[in-house]
């Protein structure tokens, strides 16, 4: 029972992606209710290998590819990392799913959006379950793949087109960092299993020799296109042109989260030096994002940037060697992110497409339980106690004084700016005045579109008391000892255990939300970009990193490609193919102007020949 | 008889059947090409699943005596690397007859000539005699040659035709002289490959003799298969060509190459290959860069995709230059998924331009809301293209990257760019241009395929890429064991090799084994009894 479970849990949503592309393109309903009853059949199922879990680890594998010395399984493991994985993927990717039923009502390509749907959480459930390498980066290659149908899912719109080519190149990026580190490991190895590779890593540290840091550093390119960090992080903020609820999928429990799981499933990979840099490269993501999310003004964008910022939390968090810290605020912070982009979705469909924080205001009083749900998730993704961000945050903060105090300073200054501009938000929509005619007459949505979010309130709120990083430090025998105590010592527990990192925190969060009250509390416009002029212009810009980009490929692979179209054309085609027809020809119409057919010239051709060569013979 | 040698004669037989029919009755020789084709390719998957797989040696054999004097001989049969190959043909053949209707004028005399090519380069790849080898492909490209010329299409047919037909023509014949001077040296007098593959085993060739010749047959069959730089032929030429010649061209023809190295250059000249390594290393990355960066400035549907093609070829010649199991394996698949990808893109590319006389990408627009089916299936082709899991380049790539690190990693990291970004960058870019965005304003009248018929030709080529892709053991076991062979000889490992390497396994038509002992059986109770 227990060895088919996975397979069922994995294969379930695919079968409903095939479905109903091959069968139920035409019929609505019946394409929704195959794909949220194929992720809902997925939940019960983590949920019953959750229950007779025991801590251990335990693979199913098949063999797939096998040439060589190459062996490719399709292999799935179950450990605390994977089971915590599946429980947060089929069980907040299942709310999703139903809200999308309601958010999704009017489109007509609805039935292609639920195979897309399905096909997605299917390739997250592959990067999950994922034993080896190979199979991981399979899966990881279709995330990207069902990522692009998704945001690209109105094709007809340029924006939404270019978005996902741009998702799906950015990752590209990275991946071929990752496919070099694999074969490294690989070659190196000689196994792509991790728990083989591990064991060879425990019993020969120095198998890499001076190749250590940049096998780690070029798996780690993997989680650098994948959750976005910087510099590949231009892609996530784009991707909100796909349909909320498909940002939120990929922004809280799937996309971004596959590459923070993957550091954690490989972290024996890395050595000091690799870890320094992804500390300091998570450090920068979240400082950057959470800058750049102070100025923006579209709900959703403001949303993906602090998802950026969070994510740079949690790679900072890998870097300090506190993998459980990371994989701890994953999980609270896609219950929360869910939340928070649901919210959203809703504001977004009562305020008719309206995406703009400046002509919303006042839907408290219209929308109070979607006002409820979206301020129990924002004072989680602050970190305000008691709610769930807060624990995970905390043993963030608190890793990072352990090992790197600049880092600590980093991360709690991004604490009291994520106040700031979550507040920013809170004020702008929710509880300062009406700022548009559309906010005056908002209404509540219905209900498929009004439980998922409640429901999701549930862990963003209680998260912190359920142990679960406990569960999750099952995994990492070396990462320090948690002991599981009563909730409400839980609630005590980050002040006893790293008081400094929790107070300081908690103050430069209080400092954050005064700020945005006093700023945004009563405000019609931003009052900022006058306070703050040419500085302000450069964050709504987004620091010119697009633009960047932009410019990087036009000067290299574009430039790079014209002149190899102009060899092509112009030399080798032009000058040696077509040279050398000419050459050719015209060695033929000199010949033939010998040919007269006269015989004195040829006599002449005689004398002159027998005269060279007498010369020749007799020269000697 | 062998299966192989009908799954050869369907076609020839199908265009011997045309020649009979007058030419007013277009329908009939229609169904005669599809009817034939169909049989071949029939016979081709039973020849597949029949195939005893893990065995290393040729299976399905069969050998008539031709000219006795010069040891020449029709010697058929498959082993694991030509099996894929074989049934890529069969199944390329029978699409391309299907789709073959773009063609108006004078059919009856381009569907003899499309099934001689295809009877002819399954022919090729059947051959284990040298002289049929040759002849086969000759009898294959001879025919597109004609077709580009007198069927071609757009203003540079001409010079395309003029240039595809130079330049092939010079191939096969510097791989000619390559070949008349085994068979000189061998000093074997036949023309039977495995005969002498056998007897270089134990005598091989010298050294110097390797490092000279070894070239001929790389630059000969390299200009074939469009070998960086000699591939200004081939977008020009699919560009020109029919939908149906650019199909079997591109998917099939091409790889009569890339299959002439892996069974004759590399068995033949380890030595050779081991000196030339590091130029086929280089040379393939021409292909895989360079030419992608040529296809991402191309505007033309026809060029992307045959500048595409051009790039991928650089990957089997990558898996060549790996010399190792692995990277070999590889080679073969990226050649029999690369032959459904080239025939399904340029079936699609020839399905628009029935419809439009122009394939300028920028016209296009939306194509997704206008054509459901057709532009779906695009979509799923240029992401195939650019090496997305599932379908079946994808397991051929890792297969010759993987396999290539331990011999030229560099190359392996230039060829991961232009596989990961550079075909990701212009496939993408193509998708973004004619599929996505708003619908185009040029082409408006656009008609989708709609009859279960039309479809099925894209979905069958599709169906191919996806099996493979999904479950790649369903080839890669069966090429690996004649793969070791290949690579056993390049290790210079030549015990193994020839101990591997079994006595042919005569034909398996059992009936006929079963007669004839039967047969002799009672013979030679008759004579006891006498």
């Amino acid at each position: 029972m227990t060895g088919i479970l996975p397979w069922v849990i994995l294969f379930v949503p695919l079968l409903a992606a095939l479905s109903i592309t091959l069968l139920t393109l035409r019929h609505r309903a019946l394409s929704a209710g195959l794909s949220i009853g194929a992720i809902c059949v997925s939940f019960v199922g983590s949920l019953l290998i959750w229950i007779s879990f025991d801590g251990g680890s335990v693979q199913y594998s098949t063999p797939w590819l096998s040439v060589g010395g190459l062996h490719v399984d399709l292999g799935l493991l179950l450990d605390s990392l994977s089971v915590t994985m599946l429980l947060v993927v089929t069980g907040v990717g299942a709310l999703i799913h139903i809200y999308s039923y309601g958010y999704m009502a009017e489109d007509p390509g609805m039935p292609r959006y639920f195979a897309g749907l399905s096909f997605f959480t299917f390739s997250m459930l592959g990067v999950v379950l994922s034993n080896n390498f190979v199979q991981l980066f399979i899966f990881w290659e279709l995330v990207g793949v069902s990522s692009y149908l998704l945001i690209g899912f109105w094709y007809d719109r340029p924006t939404a087109a270019d978005a996902g080519k741009k998702a799906f190149l950015t990752n590209r990026l990275g991946d071929f960092g990752f496919l070099l580190g694999i074969i490294l490991v690989w070659t190196t190895i000689g196994s792509l299993n991790f728990g083989e590779i591990e064991a060879t890593m425990r019993a020969n540290p120095e198998i890499f020799g001076s190749l250590a840091s940049i096998a780690g550093l070029l798996v780690f390119c993997g989680a650098l296109g994948k959750s976005a960090q910087f510099p590949l992080h231009v892609w996530l903020p784009d991707a909100m042109e796909g349909p909320t609820p498909v940002s939120a999928l990929i922004h809280a429990a799937t996309m971004v989260a596959a590459g923070i799981y993957m550091l954690s499933r490989v972290f024996f990979l890395f050595n000091e030096t690799a870890l320094l840099v992804i500390a300091w490269i998570g450090g920068v993501t979240a400082l950057l994002a959470a800058v750049i999310a102070i100025q923006q003004d579209d709900i959703k964008r403001i949303l993906a940037y602090s998802t950026l910022s969070q994510l740079g939390y949690m790679v900072m968090a890998v870097g300090v060697m506190d993998p459980t810290a990371g994989m701890y605020h994953l999980t609270t912070h896609a219950s929360f992110k869910a939340l928070l982009f649901l919210g959203a979705g809703a504001v977004i469909h009562a305020m008719h497409h309206e995406q703009n924080i400046w002509k919303m205001g006042g839907l408290r009083r219209a929308m109070p339980v979607t006002y409820w749900m979206f301020l129990i998730a924002t004072l989680a993704i602050c970190g305000v106690p008691p709610f769930s961000g807060f624990f995970s945050k905390e043993s963030i903060l608190a890793a990072a004084l352990e090992h790197n105090a600049i880092l600590f300073g980093v991360g709690a200054g991004v604490a009291a700016l994520t106040a700031f501009y979550m507040f920013r938000l809170v004020y702008a929509v929710f509880i300062g005045p009406p700022k548009s005619n559309a906010a005056e007459y908002a209404h509540e949505v219905p209900g498929v579109m009004k439980w998922p979010q409640v429901l999701l309130g549930v862990p963003s709120l209680l998260a912190g008391f359920w142990g679960i990083e406990h569960f999750i430090g099952q995994s990492f025998a070396s990462a320090s000892a948690h002991h599981a105590a009563a909730w409400h010592w839980q609630i005590l527990s980050p002040f006893s255990h790293a008081p400094l990192a929790a107070f300081f925190g908690l103050g430069l969060i209080g400092f954050g939300i005064a700020a945005a009250y006093a700023f945004y509390g009563n405000a019609v416009r931003d009052p900022l970009p006058d306070e703050m002029g040419r500085l302000s212009t450069a964050i709504r810009e987004r620091l010119y990193l697009d633009e960047a980009y932009t410019a990087m490929i036009r000067y290299s692979h574009e430039v790079l490609a014209l002149i190899a179209d102009w060899i092509d054309r112009w030399v080798i085609s032009g000058m040696l193919v077509r040279g050398s027809q000419w050459g050719t020809d015209l060695a033929g119409r000199l010949l033939r102007m010998a040919q007269t057919g006269n015989v004195q010239t040829y006599a002449l051709f005689l004398v002159v020949a027998v005269v060279v060569v007498l010369w020749f013979v007799l020269k000697r | 008889m062998s299966p192989i040698t009908f799954i050869i004669l369907w076609p020839l037989v199908a265009a011997l059947l045309i020649g009979f029919v007058p030419r007013e009755n277009r329908s009939t020789i229609r169904m005669i090409a599809i009817a034939g084709t169909f049989f071949s390719l029939f016979i081709a998957l039973g020849l597949f699943f029949q195939f005893d797989t893990g065995e290393a040696g040729y299976q399905f054999v069969q050998r008539e005596p031709w000219v006795g004097a010069l040891d020449i001989s029709y010697y058929v049969g498959v082993d694991g690397i030509n099996l894929g190959l074989i049934v890529m043909a069969a199944l390329v053949g029978f699409a391309a007859c299907c789709l073959a209707y773009d063609v108006t004028e004078r059919q009856k005399e381009y569907y003899i000539l499309l099934l001689i090519m295809i009877g002819g380069i399954i022919g090729a790849f059947a051959s284990l005699d040298l002289f049929f080898f040759y002849f086969f492909h000759e009898l294959a490209l001879v025919p597109t040659f004609i077709m580009i010329g007198v069927w071609g299409r757009g203003e540079k047919k001409n010079y395309a035709t003029f240039q595809i037909t130079i330049y092939l023509s010079l191939g096969a014949l510097i791989a000619l002289i390559g070949l008349v001077a085994l068979y000189v040296q061998s000093g074997a007098e036949t023309f039977d490959l495995v005969k002498i593959i056998e007897s270089t085993a134990s005598d091989p060739f010298s050294t110097s003799f390797q490092k000279v010749v070894f070239p001929l047959l790389l630059f000969g069959f390299g200009i074939l298969v469009s070998l960086w730089p000699f591939h200004t032929w081939a977008p020009l030429g699919y560009g020109a060509a029919p939908t149906a010649t650019a199909m079997v061209h591109a998917g099939v023809l091409k790889k009569f190459g890339l299959y002439g190295l892996i069974r004759i250059a590399l068995p033949l000249f380890p030595e050779g290959a081991r000196h030339w390594l590091g130029v086929i290393a280089i040379l393939c990355l021409g292909n895989i860069l360079y030419c992608g960066w040529v296809a991402m400035r191309q505007k033309d549907l026809n060029l992307l995709i045959g500048n595409s093609s051009v790039a991928h070829m650089g990957f089997v010649f990558l898996g060549i230059a790996s010399l190792s199991l692995v990277g070999i394996t590889g080679a073969v698949f990226v050649m029999v998924a690369h032959g459904l990808l080239a025939a399904l893109s340029f079936g699609l590319s020839g399905y628009l331009y029935t419809q439009t006389k122009d394939l300028t990408m920028t016209d296009f627009g939306g194509l997704l809301r206008q054509m459901p089916f057709i532009g779906t299936v695009m979509v799923m082709a240029f992401l195939a293209g650019c090496g997305v899991p599932g379908f079946a380049n994808f397991p051929g790539e890792i297969m010759v990257l993987f396999g290539a690190w331990q011999t030229v990693p560099v190359a392996v990291i230039i060829a991961a760019w232009g596989a990961l970004l550079v075909g990701a960058i212009y496939m993408l870019r193509a998708i973004r241009t004619m599929l996505h965005g708003p619908r185009s304003e040029k082409w408006t009248t656009l008609v989708d395929a709609t009859s279960a018929w039309r479809k099925l030709p894209f979905a069958l080529l599709l169906a191919g890429l996806l099996f493979l892709g999904c479950y790649p053991p369903l080839l890669t076991e069966k090429i690996e064991p004649s793969a070791a062979l290949v690579v056993d000889r390049l290790n210079g490992d030549e015990k193994k090799a020839s101990a591997d390497l079994k006595e042919p396994t005569l034909t398996k038509d059992l009936s006929t084994k079963e007669l004839s002992s039967a047969l002799s059986s009672a013979l030679a109770w008759q004579e006891r009894r006498d």
